[in-house]
Parts: structure tokens; sequence; C-alpha cells
């Protein structure tokens, strides 16, 4: 098992709608995607999940339909939205400008100063 | 932007189903992880439970979920009321007396609300009733109403009717009820679909006897033959001639007078079957209403021009009865402006009055609040202390205030309904009279405004308090101090509290005035003496009687009245003055030679028998009494009052001079006595002349049989009426009773606005009472460390009063002047409302001034007790 690693506060939104734009999915299946595309390194507790889907769903980035899963069960399934797809690729600049600035910031030795 | 809003709507709107959703969501959720674990190779036990313990607390993720869809509010809504009534329960006295004051102010002017909204604002029930006018004067000859329907350019129906008494004979019984006669047009013009069968149409009202059908109103139809769903084709007995049921009119309606609720409908053709005495072809007997619907695009003004050109081309025709009609367009649904203008004079001056109760009650709750949230201070100073956010405060004290206003205008509907309810059941027998009162949307509305309009007045003073709570200022100064608060609220309570008694006392007048004025009504001379009369009313015209046998019937009835132990004098007579039914005859003078209509005397009308003025209680001035030998084989004679002999005959005396009748020339008639001035339509009527005829030589079925004796009233009238019964099993009786009971209805305004005034003044009173009370409590308990000094320093318990009460006995002094200044100046709205207002009286301002000293004293007593009982070392060592 990998070494699982803290979410940073804000990230959650961000992955679950990086999840989602690869495909509507239910509550379930998110998580599934989540733990799938971090390689099962970030660890959230399952129903944490829900709250942050459902501000997402109150902002419009995502949109949820009633529909049955794979398994053959009722499940509500969450897909990106238009302004969803937006706000993904706007975080997704922000966070890449984060993890440079951060990257460069932490590579720093002392005589660079 | 629209979206987010959209869902939380839809969400509000669809709650439940909302959080059956999530419920399945989540379950959703731990099924699949099941799954999945079970295909991983756990036992399905295990795996639901592995599942579940993953996922985590449900009903925390829950919580979590409807706060970030934006249903916190809600829940945020839930604690601030329920903190509000955890706040109120701690002070149960503030709460109750808030809630009540507010019932109270709310109850009373929505009741009188509903009570105008019935009388004179509620339309009626018909189609377009704004299209329709009534047609002044109140009554019309039928050939007149004719000439006006069928030459007017400008209606698109006129319509004309008459309300008349009809015995309802059904299988053995039969029983008085009230009718309309209508012209066939009538249904069709008020745009009026039936309930069951079908109504009358002009076809059916085209020859004179030919069409014996009846239209039931729906109540009728309900209470007298139990909603037979196959009534129509059915046979009853109208006047003992058989008619058929056509048909029900709808629920509600009830023709086009507001206050008047009849039976049965019948067409004006059938009038010489229902009535005994035909008139459809004269055009001397004025005796029907008319109305009429407005062609579209007609105004009223060219209405009103046609039907007055109209008008005076048949009185150019018929100068001898036609002329002098003033043809006006009024409102219909009163009689046009002959109750209108008193009712809506009358509904002016009681909203008036109620809306004084109304802000007295404001004001109360003001002051009440006042002193609340600067006890609060406090309280508040802490709660900015430690971070709460004021709007979050504002929010929690504008909680409170709609949960003050909600229970007060909740317990003030209910009051409101009981009032009304009250109202709506008083149905007299006598005419079917009623004011459809009960709590409508309309009324609903208005106490919603009125508890709205209160809590905005007495909400205000603790939200400012919330924006001046200054955490360092009200802290520091302690408890008791609270100084900065001092300094601001005193003297808006102290004006509230003015003015409140102000408004009382303005209201207690209004109470004296009305109260004293009723006392007047009721004991002016009115002419006759009701108490200890008795009376039994008959109508033989309705049990087909015919003059012959009906005459020896009167007599024989006459004679076993007389035979009852006890009774000194009886009579009979075809009304009485005041009563119910009064009819009019128009006289000339004895030097009349233009027998015109337009010159004709209008005079109180009575046949009355031998005996009548005895029996009664009306003086004779001058000549004799009518006897057994003034029939129809003598000349007529009569006896007038004593307006009648200035009025008519131009002289002190009457004995001996003649007038004539609306018959002219040929109608000489001979006048034997005087009698003196008495009340005949009304209680505030000016004096108006009055002629007694011999009913022996005027024959009148309709027949009030009176009694006067030494024993109860009441029992002489059922005795009475057990001797009628003796003599015809079948005849029905109505007005069975006291005198003084029947004329209940002349004293009705009297009664109703001293009541009503009364009503009124005592819920003043109370309010000031509760108002001074509050607030004197509220300063002893807020100075018992300063009167504690004062004791302690050797005050005497009447300097303490002094110095506790002195600033108290100016503010309610002030009050009670301003207040005792505005009821005298509120005379003119009370001469509206009650007869025989005299606001100058002082015995009336006597009695204001010792109700607001009582008052006082009243509110005063405890807090004062209170204030020099006070132990100056308890009070000291409290800090």
């Amino acid at each position: 098992m990998p070494p699982s690693a803290d979410l940073l506060p804000g990230t959650l939104d961000l992955l679950i709608l990086k999840a989602v734009s690869l495909g509507p999915a239910h509550g379930y299946g998110v998580l599934l995607r989540i733990g799938q595309i971090s390689g099962g390194a970030l660890e959230i507790e399952q129903g944490a999940l829900y709250p942050a889907l459902f501000r997402l769903e109150r902002q419009a980035l995502l949109s949820a339909e009633w529909g049955v899963s794979e398994n053959n069960r009722r499940a509500k399934f969450y897909s990106l939205t238009a302004a969803g797809r937006k706000r993904l690729r706007q975080e997704t600049a922000g966070w890449e400008r984060l993890v440079n600035a951060m990257g460069c910031a932490l590579k720093t030795r002392p005589k660079e100063v | 932007m629209l979206r987010p809003l959209r869902n939380v709507w839809r969400a509000l709107r669809h709650r439940t189903q909302w959080e059956t959703d999530l419920d399945d969501e989540l379950r959703s959720h731990v099924e699949h992880r099941t799954m999945d674990l079970m295909r991983a190779g756990v036992s399905p036990q295990e795996a639901e439970r592995r599942a579940r313990l993953e996922f985590g607390s449900r009903d925390a993720y829950k919580d979590e979920c409807r706060h970030s869809y934006g249903l916190q509010w809600f829940e945020g809504i839930w604690q601030d009321v329920r903190y509000a009534l955890r706040a109120l329960r701690r002070s149960p006295g503030f709460t109750a007396v808030a809630v009540l004051s507010l019932a109270l102010g709310v109850g009373a002017n929505t009741a009188v609300f509903g009570v105008i909204d019935a009388l004179v604002l509620r339309p009626l029930p018909v189609k377009s009733p704004e299209r329709l006018t009534f047609v002044e004067p109140t009554t019309h000859s039928y050939p007149a109403y004719r000439d006006l329907r069928d030459r007017n350019t400008t209606f698109s129906q006129l319509f004309a009717y008459r309300a008349s008494p009809i015995g309802l004979g059904a299988d053995e019984s039969t029983a008085r009820v009230w009718g309309y006669l209508a012209s066939g047009n009538y249904f069709d013009a008020l745009g009026i679909q039936p309930f069951i069968g079908r109504l009358f149409h002009p076809a059916d009202d085209a020859a004179p006897g030919a069409s014996p059908i009846a239209v039931l109103s729906y109540e009728c139809w309900r209470s007298r033959f139990n909603a037979d769903p196959s009534i129509t084709g059915r046979e009853i007995r109208l006047n003992n001639h058989p008619y058929s049921i056509i048909g029900v009119a709808p629920i509600g309606f009830h023709g086009v007078e507001n206050i008047y609720f009849p039976d049965v409908w019948v067409p004006m053709s059938m009038q010489a079957e229902i009535e005994e005495r035909p008139w459809l072809e004269e055009r001397s007997t004025k005796d029907c209403e008319v109305a009429g619907r407005l062609k579209p695009g007609v105004t009223p003004l060219q209405a009103e021009a046609n039907l007055r050109a109209i008008a005076s081309d048949v009185a150019r025709q018929y100068p001898q009865t036609e002329s002098g009609v003033d043809v006006r367009l009024t409102k219909l649904g009163l009689l046009g402006q002959t109750l209108r203008r008193p009712l809506e004079a009358f509904s002016l001056g009681v909203i008036l009055l109620s809306a004084l109760v109304f802000l007295a009650a404001c004001a109360n709750l003001a002051s009440l609040v006042a002193a609340r949230a600067a006890d609060r201070g406090f309280e508040l100073a802490i709660r900015v202390s430690i971070g709460a956010a004021r709007s979050r405060i504002v929010r929690q004290l504008a909680t409170e205030a709609c949960v003050i206003a909600l229970a007060g205008g909740v317990a003030g509907c209910l009051l409101a309904d009981f009032i009304l309810r009250a109202l709506g059941s008083i149905a007299s027998e006598e005419i079917p009279i009623r004011v459809d009162t009960h709590l409508n949307l309309i009324v609903l509305l208005f106490a919603f405004a009125a508890v709205t309009i209160a809590a905005l007045l007495f909400g205000i003073a603790p939200v400012r308090q919330a924006f001046a709570a200054s955490p360092s200022g009200t802290l520091r100064a302690g408890s008791q101090g609270a100084g900065l608060l001092r300094a601001h609220r005193w003297p808006v309570r102290e004006i509230l509290l003015s003015a409140q008694v102000a408004l009382c006392c303005v209201l207690v007048t209004a109470c004296f005035v009305s109260v004293q004025g009723a006392r007047r009504a009721f004991q002016m001379p009115v002419g006759i003496d009701p108490q200890n009369v008795a009376v039994s009313g008959f109508d033989l015209g309705l049990a087909r009687y015919s003059p012959a046998t009906g005459e020896s019937f009167q007599r024989r009835a006459l004679d076993a009245a007389s035979r009852i132990p006890g009774v000194t004098a009886a009579a009979f007579a075809d009304s009485f003055p005041l009563g119910i039914d009064q009819s009019t005859n128009a006289v000339y003078g004895p030097r009349e030679t233009d027998f015109r209509s337009s010159n004709a005397i209008g005079t109180s009308h009575y046949n009355v028998s031998p005996g009548f003025f005895a029996a009664i209680g009306t003086h004779l001035l001058e000549g004799r009494d009518f006897d057994w030998h003034d029939n129809r084989t003598t000349p007529r004679v009569a006896i007038v009052n004593r307006a009648f002999a200035r009025k008519v005959l131009g002289s002190e005396h009457a004995a001996g001079l003649y007038y004539f009748g609306f018959g002219g020339k040929t109608m000489r008639i001979q006048v034997v006595g005087m009698v003196e001035d008495g009340k005949y339509q009304s209680l505030t009527e000016d004096p108006r002349p009055a002629l007694f005829t011999p009913m022996l030589q005027q024959y009148n079925g309709t027949t009030y049989l009176l009694a006067r004796s030494a024993r109860p009233a009441q029992a002489v009238a059922r005795e009475m009426e057990a001797a009628i019964r003796t003599l015809d099993r079948r005849l029905p009786q109505y007005s069975v009773g006291p005198l003084a009971h029947l004329l209940a209805l002349a004293y009705l305004q009297a009664r109703a606005a001293a009541w009503c005034l009364s009503a009124f003044g005592i819920l003043a009173v109370m309010l000031a009472i509760t108002g001074i009370y509050g607030l004197t409590a509220y300063t002893v308990s807020r100075r018992v460390r300063e009167i504690g000094i004062r004791i302690a320093i050797g005050a005497q318990p009447r300097q303490v009063i002094g110095a506790v009460l002195g600033r108290m006995g100016v503010i309610v002094g002030a009050g009670a002047l301003t207040g005792i200044a505005g009821g005298v100046v509120s005379a003119t709205i009370l001469a509206h409302v009650v007869a025989q207002a005299v606001p100058g009286d002082p015995l009336v301002l006597g009695g204001v001034a010792a109700t607001m000293i009582l008052t006082a004293l009243i509110s005063c007593w405890a807090p004062a007790r209170r204030a020099i009982s006070i132990d100056p070392l308890t009070a000291l060592r409290s800090e």
C-alpha cells in the first residue's frame, strides 16, 4: 500500500471536478475514480465526499440526475456543467502555479538566496 | 446566478423529497461498497459492517450536506424561534400582557372590520355587481316601473322587486317566511344560475295570476325541505294558494340587499295572490323597489339622465300620482341611500374608534417592549462582547417580535371569529335581516395587515436597542445602571404612555357619551308605554281569511285576550309605533284644492281597534277614542297626533276638523280626537304627523293583538298565543312576546353603539392599566437602591411615593387632559354613532375624570406598596 497523503483544504473539490470530468459518475464511482487517479495515495472518509458534491451541485458546477448504476441499483449520477469545466481549468492552472512555486521554493539551496 | 437560487427554491418546495433523495443516495453508496467488498470475498454481514464503518457518521454528513446545499437557513430560523420561545417563557408576565394587548387590539378591529365588510363593503354575490345600480326613490309604482323599463335605452335589464311576508305551507304546517315578489327579468339581470331546477324568466311573469311558481333560497331548501334533491315540481302552499317549486337559488345568493335574506321568490305577476290588495296597475301605490344593470359602455350619469327624462314625461302624463318623483341612481345593496348613508356614517365612526383602541394597544406594546429591551441591555451587551453579530441579535429580537405578533394575531383572529359568529347568529324572527359575518379572506387579510403594522410599531424599539448596545458602557454601569440607556429610553417610553393614556381617555369619553346617549334614548318619551304590554301577531291574509271572516276572527281573538286574567286593556292594530312594519299614508290639508301627489303630506298610518290607545299607553289629549260603532256603516273618522294637527290641519286642536285622504276631494274625513306625539319610524326622527283610523272601517288582515296587564308580559303573551291557537290551530303566529322586546330594533342603534363603545372603553382601560402598571413597576424595580437609600436616611412613605410616582402622575395627567380634550372634539364623530350624544355633559366629563383617576390608582397601587415596603438593608446588600 502506497503511503497516503493528507488532503490540502480545497483540493477535494478539485479532485471531484477532475474525477467527474472523466465521465458522469455516482458518488461511490467518484470515490473509486479518485482512488484510481491518485494511485490510492489520497484517502478521505467516504461520507465526507457528499457535502462536497452537494456544495458543487449548489454552485452549479455539477449537475445531477438519477439513474441506474452498473450494479443495477438506483444511484445519483453527477456530470460536469459548462461552468464546472471552466472552473476545473482555472483551478488546475492555479494548482500548477502553486505546485511550481512551492517546488521552486522548497528546492532552493542556501547559496541561491 | 439564477440557477443556484432556483435549486434552493426547488429544494425548499420539495423538502421532504430532498431528504428522501439524500437518504437514498447515501444508502446507495453503502450498498455499492458492500457489493464491492463481497466481490473481494468478504462475507455479506462483514461487508455491510465495514461499508458502514468506512462511510463515517451518517447523520453528521447529512447535516453537512444540508448546510452545503444552503438549507441551514431553515435550521437557523427554527433555532431562532426556539430561542425566542425560551426567552418569552422566561418572562411570562410580559408575554401574557403583550399577546393579550395585541389579541384585544387585533380582535376588536378585525371584528369591526368584519361587520363593516358584511354591511357595506362586500359586493353582492351576483355577476359583475359593479354594473348594477339602484333607482331612487326607494319605492316606485309598478306602472311607473314599467314605463322606466320599456322606455329606457341605457339599461340591459331594469327589474322590480318587493319584500313580502308569505305564509309557506308544506305538508301540515304553515310558517311565516319572507319572500321577494320579483319581475321576470330579475334572475337574468343578476346573472344567477340555479342550484337545482330552473329560475323564472320574463315569460313566467307575463300574465297576472298565471304563474304559480316559486324559487327557494338555498338555505330555505336546506332547513325547511331537508335539502330534498327531487324538490322541483313539488307543490307548496303560499298564502294557501298552491304553487309549484321550479328550482333552488345557488348557495349564498340572497337577493340584492346586503342584510336581507329571503326564503322564496315568486314572479311579480302573482302579486294579487300573495298580497291581499292588487296594486300592479295602480299608480298611487308605490310599493316596489327598482334596480337595473347598465348596458355595456353606459355611464351611471347617462343612465340617470335617461331615466329622469322618462320620469318627467310620466309625471306630465299623470300629475296626480307621479309628479315630484326624483329619480337618482345609487349603489345597490342597502335600499339605495336610505340605509347606506346612516350605515356608512356609523361604520366610519366605529372604525375610527376601534383604530384608536388599536393604537392604544400598540403604544402599550411598544412601551412594554422598550422597558424589556432596557432590561435586556445587559444580556445583549454580553452577547455583543462575546462576538455575536449585531445582525444576528437583530434577527433574534425580530423573531421574538414575530412570535408575539403571530400569537397575538392568531388569538385576535380567534376572538374576532368568536365575536363575528355571535353577531352572525343574531337573526331576527321578525324580519329576515341578518349580518352575514364570518372570517373571510378579506377580513383575514385585514387582520394580517393589522398585525404587521403592530409588529413594525413595537418591534422597532428592540432593534434600535440592539444597535445601541455598547458592551463597555453597559457592562461597566452594571445591571442596575445601564446609564446610557436611561438617557435615551425614558422620554420615548413616557411619551408612549402619555399617548396611550390620551387614547384611552378619548375612548372612555366615547364610552360614557354613548352610554349616556343610550340612557337618554331609553328614557325619551316615545308616545307609548311599552312596559307590561304583551303582543301576538298573526296575518289573516296569509291564511286566506276573507275580510268578513277575518273581521269576526279579530273580534273573537280580542275577546279571548280580554278574558286572560289580569288584562286591563286589550286591542288590535295592523302595526304599532316603532315596530317593524310601518306604513305611511299621504293626506291633504283641509284647504287643499290641487290634489297632486307632490302636494300630499306623508304621515305614519295605523289601523287600530277601539281601546288601542289605552292598551299601548298613548294619552288622548282631546276628543274621543274610536268605539265599535265606528264601522263601515258610519262616516269615516280618524284620530291624529299633535304634529298632524299642526302640520296638516294648521291648528293646535284637531277634534272636529277635517282632512282629505289620498283619494282627494271625495275622501273628506273627520278627525274625532287628538293624541300626544310619539316616535314612529325611528327614535331620532323629528316630530312627524301620525294618523290612526278604525280597523272596522278599513279591514287589514295583518293583526297585532296587544294586551296591557299588571302581570309579566311574557307570560300573558304565551297565554294569548295559546288562546289564539284554540281559535285556529293552523294560523301561524309571530312577534309573540313583550312589546318592549319587539321595539328592540328601534333601540338597536343606541344599544349597539352603547355596547360597542363600552367594549372599546373597557378595552382601553384594561390597556391603560397594564401600561401604567408596567411602567410604574419597572420604575420601582429600577430604583430599588435609590429608594432604599432614601428610606435609610429617613424619607417618609409619602415622600417616597412622591419621588417615585410624581413623574408618573405628570405623565398620566398630561395624557388624560389631552384625551378629554380629544374626546370632546370627537363629538362630531360620535354624533354619527350615538343618538342623543352630548359630549360636553358635565356628568360625562366627571365620569371620565373619575375613571381615569381610578385607573391610575389601581395600576399604581401594587408598585407603590412595593416602593414603601423596600427594606434599605436588603436593597443595598443585593448589589
